[in-house]
């Protein structure tokens, strides 16, 4: 079946507020859903994962373990990005704002892909990003150059050890000296294959026109989570709601 | 983000309008304040129209299948200025016992949906089987939106009956409802599989303003539901029937109900009623700019014909509600004397300098808050040319942000002058805390709870910005004397679950007008002011509460016909009053 944005947008909070997500992150959550199923990074695959875990804890946020002016770790607890995600964009995006640079370690957390969409929201605000992460056997980079309303997007193969659940985050406001800044933490292996802004685009603009296609097991799991958050109906709620 | 017209270029001139004398925030935000505002040059319904007439719409019926009972199919044909869209009605059979304005209800008298380009066999069946439906079934993208109304019972059968035996209706008759047809409800931005906004947006210049396909959906069941009357009484009396008088025509509009369901609206989307708020003041303020050396006689003489006219429209409403009897009563009083003003000291105040800022000031100090409002949409309503632009900048983006760099204490200071209304609420009084809203499983129809009375309390609805503001500051405060050097960033970190109330104070704390001024879980909250806002944005009239939860009210009454697109002067509708209907 398919759904249109605005519809995804609503459910999805809906369900976020069901699983106990707070607003706000339950409106970060379902804009990084929608931003990545719109974009052609398989957000409903993602969040597929991400539901049984999210159904058997409550929300979880990452701690800040160690801080300088430009350096911070956080430890994500194995909460997912859709949670500690934005306070992780947030605390790097202040530092920068604050001393120009800065690099953030966030580990022990899952869906990393999720955070393009925060990155992407926070290089508005003339940002540079550049962060990567391990996937699997292969290394994931994605650049934001500031105000751009798209990620580069590429894959590499992986040289050296890395953590398979860390996420690492580079800003400032040029991608070119984050690049010479921290050449060292940005070598990679060998490149394998890049999403270009031009498939993201089409990905977007077909989303827009002709609506998203769902699951609808997974359109059906959203009903079930949003059910948690409806009151039974009475006669006299009915009176709670005007009308003749 | 959105545009601010006070510091940016746009069609008023930008060395004038960096002077306009806005209201303050405290003043316009109130709650009761925006629960007295009226339809304006900048409703959507009135600009939704301009541009129809303007552009001389074209709107056939290819297909006007009904059978001697008034049900069937109807396709009207929309050729509007950058594209063609096609507007499809469904009229059923409904038991009388069946027709229920509710949200909650699930027949209705007609169907209908609003298509882009236009709809073949294979669609038309598409939406045959969905549209009926309505939140039961699921459309496309193709389809911007869907809706439905049902009869009136005191008015289609008494009109049908009238026009078939060669007569015109009573206008006394139909002034008592105003309608044959009211409207339910009008899905549009996505739901149920329709097109986004952003699509209507990007695509469809023709309704690329805040609620304009919503609006035109409603346009056409009026023109529907006269057609079908003039259609019924033909099958009736095919040798005496005559079809409704033009005048009558005119005066006609489309019902509407509004409950609660619409309040969470103005609350989830507080950047967008900042801009309609903040367009709608500039267009005050720029008429009070307009009055700098006086007002022309014809300007005087029109808002003297206009006040003249209020008071009439005031007059013919009909309303059981105590409190909205009372205020027209008041406000008609009042625009009397306002008219006699205007008679008796028009060379004087012709010449008088600002004389709507005194007008306006004399009118706060002495007059009702509903007269006042009233008197402002009337001044508006004078200055067309200067103010018409502003419908453009109607439509903003609502993305709320947090600052994470901002230090605590600066949030702080950002509350304590933004928000100071809510640190004013004492919300350790139940009375403070006496309400709250929810989602029922009917639907998710929004509803309001009495807290500790009604079941549901911890699936609140956060639609307390006020109390959630406390929460925020509270915490902030005590936050900032254990980490005075700390930033906002750290702030969430340390309490993620108030993340969405810091990107809303720093947000709004950038916008003009801000949130609404009021505890919306008070228990004696009055949420009809939430709805009378909005509709009043929306264009309509004839504000019928009936209870302090929902609200009757006419949409498009005295608007242009059809017939009138492409002639001039058919926009001045403002207040309809009772045809006079003279013998042919």
């Amino acid at each position: 079946m398919k759904v249109s944005k605005n519809e995804l947008m609503a459910a999805l909070k809906k369900a976020f507020e069901g699983l106990g997500f707070q607003p706000g992150d339950y409106y970060d959550a379902a804009d990084m859903v929608v931003w990545l199923e719109t974009h052609g990074f398989d957000g409903f695959d993602r969040l597929q994962a991400v539901l049984t875990y999210l159904n058997t804890t409550g929300p979880v946020h990452a701690d800040l373990v160690q801080e300088d002016d430009h350096h911070s770790m956080l430890d994500g607890k194995g909460t997912s990005i859709l949670l500690c995600g934005s306070e992780a964009v947030d605390l790097i995006s202040s530092q920068v704002m604050k001393g120009s640079w800065a690099a953030l370690e966030l580990t022990n957390c899952y869906n990393r892909t999720f955070i393009l969409q925060r990155l992407v929201k926070a290089a508005r605000r003339n940002l540079a990003f550049i962060a990567y992460w391990r996937q699997s056997d292969y290394c994931v980079k994605v650049s934001i150059t500031p105000g751009a309303q798209l990620p580069e997007y590429q894959t590499f193969t992986m040289t050296g050890e890395f953590d398979s659940q860390s996420l690492r985050i580079f800003s400032g406001t040029d991608i070119a000296v984050i690049e010479r800044q921290f050449s060292k933490e940005l070598e990679f292996g060998v490149f394998l294959e890049t999403y270009t802004a031009e498939e993201m685009l089409a990905c977007y603009s077909a989303s827009v026109e002709q609506g998203i296609e769902i699951d609808e097991a997974l359109w059906h799991t959203l009903d079930e989570l949003v059910a948690r958050i409806l009151v039974e109906s009475t006669d006299s709620s009915r009176d709670g709601a005007g009308g003749s | 983000m959105h545009k601010d017209p006070h510091s940016s270029a746009n069609s008023t001139d930008e060395s004038k309008i960096k002077l306009l004398p806005l209201r303050p925030a405290s003043q316009v935000m109130q709650l009761e304040r925006l629960g007295s505002f009226h339809q304006s040059r900048l409703s959507f319904m009135r600009t939704l129209v301009r541009r129809m007439v303007a552009e001389n719409w074209q709107i056939t019926s290819p297909l006007f299948d009904l059978d001697d009972q008034g049900y069937g199919t109807v396709v009207y044909e929309v050729e509007a200025k950058y594209g063609t869209f096609s507007y499809v009605l469904f009229s059923h059979y409904l038991d009388p016992e069946n027709r229920n304005d509710r949200v909650i209800a699930n027949q209705w008298d007609l169907t209908m949906a609003l298509c882009e380009g236009t709809v073949d066999a294979e669609q038309l069946e598409f939406l045959r089987a969905n549209v009926p439906k309505q939140e039961a079934g699921r459309v496309d993208s193709r389809v911007l939106v869907l809706s439905r109304a049902n009869r009136s019972a005191r008015t289609f059968e008494y009109v049908v009956d009238e026009l078939s035996q060669g007569r015109q209706p009573d206008v006394d008759v139909i002034a008592e409802v105003g309608y044959l047809y009211r409207t339910t409800a009008a899905y549009g931005s996505g739901k149920l599989g329709m097109a986004d906004w952003e699509k209507v947006r990007t695509k469809h210049r023709d309704f690329a303003r805040p609620f304009a396909a919503e609006m035109f959906t409603c346009y056409m069941l009026r023109h529907f539901s006269m057609q079908q009357a003039d259609y019924l009484a033909a099958q009736r009396g095919p040798e005496t029937a005559v079809t409704l008088h033009q005048d009558i025509r005119r005066y006609l509009g489309i019902g509407n109900s509004t409950g609660l369901g619409m309040a969470p609206f103005l609350i989830n989307h507080p950047l967008l009623i900042n801009q309609w708020i903040e367009m709608r003041e500039t267009a005050l303020a720029t008429a009070v700019v307009a009055s700098e050396v006086g007002v022309d006689k014809a300007t005087m003489a029109r808002l003297d014909m206009a006040t003249e006219r209020v008071i009439q429209h005031l007059g013919e409403i009909i309303t059981a509600d105590e409190r909205q009897k009372n205020s027209n009563v008041v406000v008609r009083e009042e625009l009397q004397a306002l008219h006699l003003w205007l008679q008796e000291q028009a060379a004087d105040l012709a010449i008088t300098h600002y004389v709507w800022a005194d007008l306006i000031q004399y009118a706060e100090q002495h007059w009702h808050i509903e007269t006042q409002e009233v008197i402002n949409t009337m001044l508006i309503e004078l200055y067309p040319d200067l103010v018409d632009g502003l419908e453009e900048q109607m439509g903003t983006e609502e993305s709320q942000q947090i600052t994470p760099e901002m230090s605590v204490a600066d949030l702080l200071a950002i509350i304590e002058d933004k928000y100071d209304w809510a640190l004013a609420i004492d919300f350790s009084k139940h009375e403070s805390m006496g309400a709250f809203w929810y989602r029922s499983q009917e639907k998710m129809e929004p509803r309001l709870g009495q807290t500790n009375i009604d079941m549901g309390m911890e699936k609140e609805m956060p639609l307390a910005v006020g109390r959630r503001v406390r929460e925020c500051y509270d915490l902030l405060q005590h936050y900032n004397k254990t980490c005075p050097e700390q930033n906002v960033a750290h702030f969430i970190m340390q309490c993620p679950n108030y993340s969405g109330i810091v990107a809303r104070i720093q947000t709004m704390a950038q916008s003009r007008y801000g949130d609404i001024r009021e505890n919306l879980v008070h228990s004696d909250v009055l949420p009809i002011y939430l709805l009378r806002c909005k509709l009043s944005f929306f264009g309509v009239s004839k504000f019928d509460p009936r209870s302090r939860l929902w609200v009757r009210n006419t949409m498009f009454q005295g608007a242009p016909l059809i017939s009138d697109f492409g002639s001039a002067n058919a926009d001045d509708w403002q207040f309809p009053v009772k045809p006079v209907i003279r013998p042919l």
